[in-house]
């Protein structure tokens, strides 16, 4: 393993984080987009406790993405930023009015039509931006991105994230988001003892949860049809992630069945996680497929170490200040001071 | 074919430009001010929850409390602006990151765990007031202003080495023997880092001493009185170190960048003894500036520290490597006239205290703080000015012009009228929130505000 392979794997980890943190954040603003007409005040107050202490440094993990991908990896940067241009600049409408919606909500003091307003935005928001960051991910892995040798773009603005596979990985990730939500909000439910929530989440898991195993075995398909590369990559090496995600995936079901929350989260976090593994497994080592390898892309051996070397000592600071909020919002002992 | 391709490719890459620049300055400018407040308000509440827990007095807490609630509004959308420039570094120019990433990534790297470390620490500040004994919840906001000032250290740093690149050798147009430390600890980085750094706490304390000394003009009241009393002490001891620190800053840009310095001062010809204008039109035309009071040796003695040393003029520089001389040299005297004007008024409230022992109160001085407030915003939107546009037409000083750095996408123009229009909304709303937020009665209870 050279100091590139290391790198890519710490991408992978905070890209994981990001997807499983960052999406619950964005699948709670989506289930407040898609509720919006029926829920409850309580309903809304449970989503918004829920994320308050957490979305900035839930947030932060695509920064670290980026600026790994930034200094690590520029060329498979500067590559992406061309090809995915539209699709980057309206996910970052969306993170834009996500973060300034759920400030505006959370501390305005102004009229109800003012806080339902930025509480509209929030919701579309969080819609919105995975969408968006889900359909570059598909782009990306489905190879069809135009983009040659030296990085340079090769197409029309719209080729790549509109194919049908991009669409489709859109809407997937909407729907990931969604169901890691519902079954975290529903483990937040329980642990407050509020058998209402507890109930209307444990439901909302159950539904979304059956919809994500049948999107998935269609995903698979779509692969193998339009997205080659990929589908051969899952056959040689990604296969185990696979089976593994679907696992995960009917464990989660059963734990949610069985009130047992704390292991559903665990589960269905396996379960996305293993989808965004089985990707980058298969498609290893190129980053921007059909042409950028990370060997093409990557910056000097010595700027690798010198990047390893600066996360393994900002881990130090990071990891027990990260624990340290998480046991302090997120464990069974809430106690109020 | 190839050829046509190529000037189609050059020809949009030259309309991009103006809107590349535009975007990149309108959301930088924009952000700034909301960094600067994310640096400097965690050391104001922390200062006001250290007076709570020595004195117990609850009226700090009430204080420290609605600041915290301030910054929270801050933080987030300094975060979503943030994240626009990350994004944008690629999205507007692809050819530069691509080509320096390797040698000016480190800072940012490094950034990112600064911001890690800010975010994790704001939630644990801003909901933990109930939930943490009072003095761990005070020591939980120390991480956020540290990481804060480190956040602003490592960015600028990457900054200045735009202005000095190092770190790099070329050979052949291939970069080799990448030392990032050297990149990030470039000649302009002490100076550069250091005014940044100082002029972040100086926009805080006088932003939010203007808002008190409005109040103070209304009605006078212990609340309002502490909190002003509290960001003046924060931004009038730091006024000198200002003036001393923009005076380094401009002898390393003498020596690293000539052309701006030139054109900063709008010298056109090469003089020793070379006069600092204060005031004045350049007028690119004609070669002169007009209307400027001269000092003769001034800038000589500014630059090099010798009144007779010689400074380069801007004709003796190819007309090709010569920035917007008007715009430069407006900027800086508009920063360098808002310095002097802090500094009399830092002067004025001395002579206060040295004849009275206390603050001056009368309404002149309040009158005077609450014009401080948006003109050292000003200032501090002037500086980047000086910086950036003196830099040009370099994005990397000597080594890559902007108009290589520039993406090729199609609809520039129509993202930057979209921002505009998506930045004023968000701008209007954080200020109406503000001002909700300043409107809710201080009542002295046991939970604060
Ligand atoms: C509150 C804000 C503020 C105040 C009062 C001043 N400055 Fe400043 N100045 C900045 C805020 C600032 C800044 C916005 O922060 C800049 C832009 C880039 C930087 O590092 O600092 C800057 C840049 C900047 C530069 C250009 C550095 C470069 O291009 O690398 C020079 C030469 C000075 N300043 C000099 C001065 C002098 C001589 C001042 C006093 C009279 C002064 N500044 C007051
Ligand atoms: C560390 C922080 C900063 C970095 C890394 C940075 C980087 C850049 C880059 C890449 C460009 C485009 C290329 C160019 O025109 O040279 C630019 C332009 C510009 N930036 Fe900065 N910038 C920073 C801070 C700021 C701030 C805070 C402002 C505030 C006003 C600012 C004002 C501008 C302006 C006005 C331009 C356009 C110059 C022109 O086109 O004439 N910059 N900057
Ligand atoms: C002189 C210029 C700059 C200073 C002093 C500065 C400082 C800060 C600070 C203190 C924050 C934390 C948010 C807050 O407290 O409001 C922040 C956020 C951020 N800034 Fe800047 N910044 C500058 C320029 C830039 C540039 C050029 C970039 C782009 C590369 C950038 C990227 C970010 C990002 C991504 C965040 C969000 C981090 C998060 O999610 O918490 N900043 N900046």
């Amino acid at each position: 393993m050279g100091p590139d392979d290391l790198l890519l794997l710490v991408m992978l980890v905070a890209l994981t984080l990001y997807a499983l943190l960052g999406g619950a954040d964005f699948g709670a603003g989506v289930w407040e987009f898609t509720t919006a007409l029926q829920s409850t005040d309580k309903q809304r107050q449970h989503i918004y406790k829920a994320i308050g202490p957490v979305w900035e440094a839930n947030h932060v993990w695509l920064i670290f993405v980026l600026v790994i991908l930034m200094n690590g990896f520029p060329v498979a940067f500067a590559a992406l930023s061309r090809a995915l241009w539209l699709p980057l600049l309206l996910a970052l409408c969306g993170i834009v009015f996500r973060g300034a919606g759920y400030a505006f909500r959370s501390y305005s003091r102004g009229t109800g039509r003012e806080l339902a307003m930025w509480e509209s935005v929030f919701a579309i928001a969080s819609t919105a931006t995975p969408l968006f960051l889900g359909a570059s991910v598909g782009a990306v892995a489905s190879g069809q991105l135009a983009i040659a040798a030296d990085g340079q773009y090769e197409a029309s603005h719209l080729t790549g994230w509109m194919s049908s596979f991009a669409v489709f990985t859109g809407f997937y990730a909407v729907g990931m988001c969604a169901y890691l939500a519902a079954v975290y909000l529903a483990r937040e439910a329980a642990v407050a003892k509020e058998d209402d929530l507890t109930q209307l989440w444990r439901q909302r898991s159950l539904s979304t949860g059956l919809w994500m195993g049948l999107l998935s075995i269609g995903g698979l398909a779509m692969v193998s049809i339009e997205a080659p590369t990929l589908a051969a990559g899952f056959a040689h090496r990604g296969w185990p992630l696979v089976v593994v995600s679907l696992a995960c995936g009917i464990g989660s079901l059963i734990e949610v069945w069985r009130n047992n929350f704390l292991r559903a989260v665990i589960a269905s976090s396996g379960a996305v996680a293993a989808v965004l593994w089985g990707w980058a497994v298969s498609q290893y080592p190129l980053i921007v497929p059909p042409t950028i390898t990370s060997g093409v892309s990557k910056a000097p051996d010595n700027i690798l170490w010198t990047m390893l070397v600066v996360i393994t000592v900002g881990a130090v600071f990071l990891l027990p200040s990260l624990s340290y909020l998480f046991v302090l919002f997120k464990s069974n002992r809430q106690r109020p001071y | 074919m190839v050829a046509v391709t190529m000037e189609l490719s050059l020809a949009v890459a030259a309309d991009n430009l103006r809107p590349a620049r535009l975007q990149m300055a309108f959301t930088l400018g924009f952000h700034i001010i909301l960094a600067c407040l994310g640096v400097g308000l965690p050391l104001l509440m922390l200062a006001a929850e250290w007076r709570y827990l020595k004195t117990g007095d609850l009226l700090w807490k009430t204080l420290a409390r609605r600041w915290s609630k301030a910054f929270a509004v801050m933080f987030a959308i300094g975060a979503v602006t943030g994240t626009v420039l990350s994004f944008e570094l690629g999205l507007l120019w692809p050819e530069f990151m691509g080509r320096w990433g390797a040698v000016i990534g480190l800072p940012f790297t490094m950034e990112g765990f600064a911001f890690f470390v800010e975010a994790i620490f704001a939630g644990i500040y801003l909901y933990g007031w109930d939930r943490l004994p009072k003095r761990v919840h005070w020591l939980t906001g120390w991480p956020v202003a540290i990481s804060g000032f480190f956040s602003a250290f490592f960015v600028v740093t990457a900054n200045s080495w735009m202005n000095a690149p190092a770190g790099f050798r070329l050979v052949e147009d291939k970069i080799i023997d990448v030392d990032p430390f050297a990149a990030m600890f470039n000649v302009a980085t002490g100076a550069q880092v250091t005014h940044m750094i100082v002029a972040a706490y100086l926009v805080t304390g006088f932003s939010v001493a203007s808002f008190y000394a409005v109040q103070l003009l209304k009605r006078v009241s212990a609340y309002d009185r502490r909190a002003f009393t509290l960001s003046l002490l924060l931004a009038l001891p730091l006024v000198p170190v200002q003036m001393i620190v923009g005076d380094w800053s401009a002898k390393v840009v003498a020596k690293s960048q000539p052309v701006k310095l030139a054109a900063m001062e709008g010298i056109f010809d090469t003089t020793t003894r070379a006069p600092l204008h204060i005031g004045g039109i350049p007028n690119e035309k004609t070669k002169t500036t007009d209307f400027a009071i001269a000092i003769p040796g001034a800038l000589s003695w500014m630059a090099y520290g010798d009144i007779d040393a010689e400074v380069t003029g801007l004709n003796d520089f190819p007309a090709e490597d010569i920035p917007p001389v008007a715009v430069v040299h407006i900027a800086f005297q508009i920063m360098v006239s808002i310095g002097g004007f802090m500094m009399l008024v830092a002067l004025w409230c001395l002579v206060v205290f040295i004849k009275k022992r206390r603050w001056p109160e009368s309404k002149a001085f309040l009158g005077t703080v609450v014009l401080l407030g948006p003109l050292s915003v000003i200032a501090l939107e002037a500086g980047w000015v000086v910086t950036e546009v003196g830099r040009q037409p370099w994005i990397v000083q000597g080594y890559m012009r902007v108009s290589e750095a520039v993406t090729q996408a199609p609809g520039v123009w129509n993202v930057f009228y979209l921002t505009l229009a998506i930045y004023s909304v968000i701008g209007v709303a954080t200020v109406s929130i503000l001002r909700q937020l300043a409107k809710v009665p201080v009542v002295e209870t046991s939970d604060g505000a």
